[in-house]
């Protein structure tokens, strides 16, 4: 930290507790953090969801979310109190000097209003400027975020542009006033690789030229090497450690930071396509899929899927992957084209396919939460499939069920009874898992599987995956967009982009050169634990052929 | 008349005293407010706006403390879960279950209350209260105090049939309209905006003019009147579970529809679903009290609220309130299920927000 | 714009749909009764040839449908054929009685409208305060009452035992204007009351849940002050769902318009309808259902053409 003086030290907070409502009492959800922040120093918040990263930002700003209440510790602000403050005080410093970049730009943005005229609200508020002046800098602000047409931009609402783009016009808001801190919550969590970097670029830069201090808070710790000068570890509401990011990059001190660390290490061997002939399990060939509307989202989309081999399918949001995913299970027939199912032609629709077709592909969902009935009892969920295509009844099912819950690792016992809500969400991606075993399929659809989860239990539901299928010969088809995963996993892999297949092949062709150009696009968006990434990357490629105008 | 309002000012100065020495802050400032008032009150009114107060605060103070009892009650013989969502329920709905078990009780066991029968003509017409009828004699000299009793059963009863029938339509309409979707599903959607595009108590109006009053026919025309609200609400509810994963699974595994509507969809809804149970029949029973009180609800002699109060209304151009009191019922009972369908839609909405 | 255009015409489109369903289903629900409406508006003890007599008045021996069409093209020009009962045309019937009510739910939506949406916003401020839930009961209550049963109340408190304001709203051609107001307080302020009660609920509804959003929080933390987050930050997404609290309202004034005129023997087409319905005199029944109707739809049509406009997605397309 040998950077900043302690002469500088713009927040400081000691010994932070703040409480969370729920079930009528309160609960401790952060239990005494500290945190110092000096001038110009970026400081990166990083944790799993649930270690209270995002209340300790609001909590910075002298905010309590509805629901919560700081119930104890101290906030100093340029040497100005917060938790003492009265509500004016602390709204005066809002938007003036300490600003705010949200999560989700495209929902934080009000629908009513243009994107300037919301720009503008805090500096002419503040009588920091004019009316035209706040625009005129508006413009400039836009231009050095390289948001396409920035003399314009401004002018249109926020539905009328991107995501990555109204990421970038709310990083120009926040810089409206050029505070001295800016909290800058999850701002590209959701938006894909390749736009994830220009806005990236765009946040890092200003934050740079301004030399104004932020709050970093993201669950990627490639993305906070990037941005950070010091990253501070937390779980559960409390601190793990802190050091500067090229210390914890080489030597984290605690286990649970190692762990984090230590994710991305899981590979297993790829396997090769069988060469005596057989067929592939799944083979989808050339079709062609429209919504109700005719927009085209699929176009002579082939590829097979092997007895026993993961086939990953990669690609940005809307590029067709979990359509294609649809079509096989006949949820949505395809207009041109046909799957087939070892060989022999699968029937468009799924309510037209026999019990035994529809028991051989399963399917395992994203979101737990929405996959599992709530208000039905585990061994119902596990047993159900069981009972509808085998006929269990009785003791039977129960032997089933508990055998099911063995193989996911669940102990039967203790399980049997519960409902899905009383799970965690490792859990309850592990019962998915044992729901799509029980018809007995060969194949399973795995759409985004781990993408919801924590990495620590990612990591444990990939090794699960794994050794399912190996023990019972499965045949997985892998949707998913993070290519740390398809590294871990993958055999072959497909890659997709509006709605085509633009390249597939083994694994490791894939992931050496020379790639296909979108490939490469794809491959080198995403985040490494380098520090030095991100500004490699863009001298690479030249900063203004990054992410949406990349030259592809 | 001088020692009450001595007494009373005298009460509520210590009152509020006491409450300030012990800090109970909230108390306080109300029994203290409540003392302005009442000077201002005092020197406009006189005591007798004293008295007013006094036999309001006391209604209220007495309402507050059965519904306290009761809920405690409830919290005593309710199973463990049960209970510990009655322990959240605040006064206003524990006061609201009181009253609907006190109608309960009064309609089942109406022959055993009542003094007299319903149809029974005992006095003189607009006969006053004496020892033999609670509330004195109505236009034919039948007591009202009876006639009143005799209501909770043939009113709500009919009420209540008529809320069932519009549910079991709307509700089977809604779950099948969202499992099944596409034309089905868009054909019961218009057929529920053409119903609910005509006012219900006109469409009513409309089809009794034609139909003629008898029991089935309003039991009939109030249901279909009705059903599209419940239709709506349940087709948007299910709508909501439809599109959730495990629906999907369960289709994909080949379920039929009547097993997604009982095992997937059903669990997840009962919740919204009995609270607009509830807002339901507070539709229905207001369109019904309305029709009677119009002169096209249950036929006399038999006793109901709505047409107690139009054949009394001319007492009250004498200052009597009598015909208030059909009107009360059915506002107290209406009243009664709001508060709890309002706490039961709180803690259904306080939910989604963790 | 065009989009915008195409909706409001689509929406527009199926209003008169609707309406042109719903005079069916008022037209044909006639052919219900057991025999004709002659039989049943003359009942059992008539002669056939006073039944004859009635059929040819009012035309009953042609087939339904053409019956129909011609009720139909007489209802668009105002002409609703001949009351069963008087012999007289409908539209003299109802015609006056319909401004009558239209006076009165005016009258009622005058004071109510501002004042409800008003306290809906002041209860959204103020939500979870002692204010809120005492606010709460007694919106509930208000809404749990019967209308005559307020009606009776007002009367008895307000007429009766303080002569204040006359309990029977009769009314005459050569009235001053505040002559009327004062005649028609009573039952327009029982409609109020009513009318005040839902929407306030709605609007405190509607301003709640729009609180919760993300550019809310966001309003917030950068500093905008109380009033203005709710003003010109929740406000402008607000005006889909009031004006759709407004207008249900409105036509709610419509109906609810009947039990008071009743109560207070207000000469509006509601105490028409109920005085036909107990005369079982079909073509007004007919008439004013449709003329409610009518008005009903045609509310709820301006709510949603009003939802469409205000719409800052569909106002300003990509």
């Amino acid at each position: 930290m040998g950077k900043f003086s302690d002469k500088d030290i713009l927040l400081e907070i000691k010994d932070l507790q703040i409480q969370g409502y729920s079930d009528e009492t309160w609960i401790d959800i952060i239990k005494g953090v500290d945190l110092t922040l000096h001038r110009g120093e970026v400081l990166g918040l990083i944790g799993e969801s649930g270690a209270g990263k995002s209340t300790i930002g609001a909590a910075a700003m002298g905010y309590a979310r509805d629901g919560t209440r700081i119930s104890g510790g101290s906030i100093e602000f340029d040497s100005m109190e917060l938790t003492t403050a009265t509500e004016a005080e602390r709204r005066a410093l809002r938007g003036s000097r300490i600003a705010y970049v949200a999560q989700s730009a495209a929902a934080s943005f009000n629908p009513a209003h243009k994107i300037i005229d919301q720009h503008t609200e805090a500096p002419v508020q503040y009588r920091i400027q004019k009316r035209m002046e706040a625009q005129e800098d508006a413009i400039e602000l836009y231009e050095r975020l390289r948001l396409p047409n920035p003399e314009e931009i401004g002018f249109r609402y926020p539905h009328q542009v991107s995501g990555g783009q109204l990421q970038r016009a709310m990083t120009a808001m926040a810089m409206s006033c050029r505070p001295d801190l800016i909290i800058f919550d999850e701002p590209t969590t959701a938006l894909d690789v390749t736009t994830q970097i220009e806005v990236l670029a765009a946040i890092r830069d200003i934050v740079d030229q301004f030399n104004t201090a932020a709050i970093y808070i993201t669950h990627d710790l490639a993305v906070v090497a990037q941005m950070a000068d010091t990253i501070k570890v937390l779980l559960k509401g409390e601190e793990v450690e802190q050091a500067s990011t090229e210390q914890m990059l080489k030597s984290p001190k605690e286990d649970y930071t190692k762990s984090l660390w230590a994710v991305r290490s899981f590979q297993r061997p790829q396997k090769k396509r069988p060469t005596d002939g057989t067929p592939p399990i799944i083979s989808v060939k050339n079709i062609d899929a429209a919504y109700t509307g005719g927009v085209k989202v699929l176009d002579d989309v082939s590829f097979d899927v092997y007895p026993g081999m993961t086939v990953a399918v990669v690609g940005e949001s809307g590029s067709g992957k979990s359509t294609t995913a649809r079509c096989i299970t006949g949820l949505l027939p395809p207009s041109a084209g046909e799957i087939q199912f070892k060989g022999e032609t699968l029937p468009p629709r799924y309510t037209d396919r026999s019990k035994d077709q529809l028991r051989q592909a399963q399917m395992i969902y994203q979101m737990a939460d929405t996959a599992l009935n709530p208000k039905v009892q585990i061994h119902e969920i596990i047993g159900r499939p069981a009972q509808f295509y085998s006929g269990l009844k009785g003791g039977d099912l129960k032997q089933r069920v508990d055998e099911l819950l063995d193989l996911i690792e669940l102990e039967p016992s203790k399980y049997y009874n519960r409902y899905p809500p009383e799970l965690s969400g490792g859990q309850k991606q592990r019962i998915g898992i044992a729901r799509a075993l029980a018809a007995e399929p060969e194949f399973i659809i795995c759409d985004e599987v781990t993408s919801a989860l924590d990495q620590l239990v990612a990591e444990g539901i990939l090794k699960l995956l794994d050794r399912l299928q190996k023990e019972l010969g499965l045949a997985y088809m892998f949707i998913t967009h993070d290519l740390a995963t398809v590294r871990a996993i993958a055999d072959e892999v497909v890659v997709m982009q509006h709605g085509k297949v633009v390249d597939q092949g083994p694994k490791d062709e894939m992931f050496t050169p020379p790639h296909h150009p979108y490939t490469d696009l794809l491959l080198s968006s995403v985040p490494e634990m380098d520090p030095n990434w991100l500004t490699t990357l863009l001298e690479e490629r030249g900063v203004d052929n990054v992410g949406e105008a990349a030259d592809v | 008349m001088a020692t009450f309002v001595f007494g009373y000012y005298a009460a509520l100065i210590i009152a509020s005293v006491i409450l300030a020495y012990v800090d109970y802050k909230k108390w306080f400032l109300m029994v203290f407010s409540l003392l302005l008032v009442s000077f201002v009150a005092g020197i406009v009114g006189g005591a007798g706006a004293l008295e007013v107060i006094t036999i309001f605060v006391a209604v209220l103070a007495t309402a507050a403390a059965v519904s306290y009892a009761f809920k405690f009650f409830l919290v005593l013989i309710a199973k463990p879960n049960l209970a510990k969502e009655l322990k959240t329920a605040p006064l206003t709905a524990a006061f609201g279950m009181f009253v609907i078990f006190t109608y309960a009780v009064a309609g089942i066991f109406a022959p055993l209350i009542a003094p007299h029968g319903q149809a029974e003509v005992i006095s003189g017409a607009f006969a006053p209260p004496d020892a033999n009828m609670l509330l004195g004699a109505d236009q034919l000299g039948r007591d009202i105090f009876s006639r009143i009793i005799y209501g909770a059963r043939n009113t709500v009863g009919l009420a209540l049939i008529a809320t069932l029938g519009a549910f079991f339509l709307g509700a089977l309409a809604g779950l099948l309209a969202a499992v099944k979707g596409g034309w089905f599903d868009q054909f019961m959607g218009r057929v529920a905006d053409v119903i609910m595009s005509i006012p219900s108590l006109i469409f009513a109006l409309l089809m009794l003019s034609i139909l003629g009053t008898s029991t089935w026919v309003i039991v009939v025309v109030v249901a279909v009147i009705y059903s599209p609200r419940v239709f709506r609400l349940t087709r948007a509810v299910a709508g909501n579970i439809v599109v959730m994963d495990y629906i999907e699974a369960a289709k994909l595994r080949g379920e039929g529809d009547w097993y997604l509507i009982r095992r997937e969809i059903l669990p997840n809804s009962t919740a919204p679903l009995i609270a607009e149970f509830g807002l339901e029949f507070c539709f229905v029973f207001l369109l019904i009290a309305g029709l009677s009180f119009l002169g096209l609800g249950l036929q006399p002699p038999t006793a109901d609220w709505g047409s107690m109060v139009r054949e009394n209304a001319t007492l009250i151009s004498f200052g009597d309130i009598t015909p208030l009191i059909p009107a009360a019922a059915i506002a107290l009972l209406t009243v009664s299920v709001n508060f709890v369908v309002d706490w039961m839609l709180f803690r259904s909405s306080g939910l989604k927000e963790q | 714009m065009n989009d915008l255009l195409l909706l409001v015409l689509k929406r527009l489109g199926f209003g008169l749909l609707t309406l042109l369903v719903v005079s069916i289903l008022i037209f044909f629900a006639v052919e219900l009764l057991p025999g004709d409406v002659a039989e049943a508006v003359l009942g059992q003890g008539a002669t056939p040839e006073t039944v004859q007599a009635m059929r040819d008045q009012l035309g009953l021996d042609r087939p339904a449908v053409v019956r129909y069409l011609e009720w139909l093209g007489g209802a668009v020009t105002g002409d609703f054929g001949v009351s069963a009962v008087s012999g007289e045309p409908v539209i003299n019937a109802i015609g006056d009685r319909f401004v009558n009510t239209l006076f009165l739910a005016a009258y009622a939506a005058v004071i109510a409208v501002p004042f409800a949406i008003l306290l809906g916003i002041v209860v959204a401020l103020l939500r979870n305060s002692v204010f809120d839930r005492v606010a709460n009961v007694l919106t509930l209550t208000s809404i749990s009452s019967p209308e005559f049963f307020l009606g009776y109340i007002l009367i008895l408190y307000l007429s009766v035992k303080l002569p204040l304001f006359p309990a029977i709203a009769s009314l005459s051609s050569d009235m001053s204007l505040g002559e009327l107001l004062h005649r028609t307080f009573l039952p327009a302020l029982t409609l109020v009351l009513v009318v005040t009660a839902h929407m306030m609920r709605m609007t405190r509804a509607a301003i709640i849940n729009l609180l919760a959003s993300p550019y809310i929080e966001m309003a917030r933390l950068k500093g905008v002050p109380p009033w203005k987050v709710i003003v010109r930050h929740a406000l402008p997404n607000a005006w889909a769902p009031i004006i759709n609290v407004v207008a249900l309202n409105l036509a709610y004034l419509i109906t609810g318009v009947v039990l008071v005129e009743v109560v207070f023997v207000y000469p509006g087409i509601g105490q028409a309808l109920v005085d036909a319905v107990s005369k079982r005199d079909f073509p007004v029944v007919q008439a004013s259902s449709l003329i409610f109707a009518a008005t009903f739809i045609l509310l709820n049509l301006a709510a949603d053409v009003g939802a469409i406009i205000t719409n800052p997605r569909l106002r300003h397309p990509k």
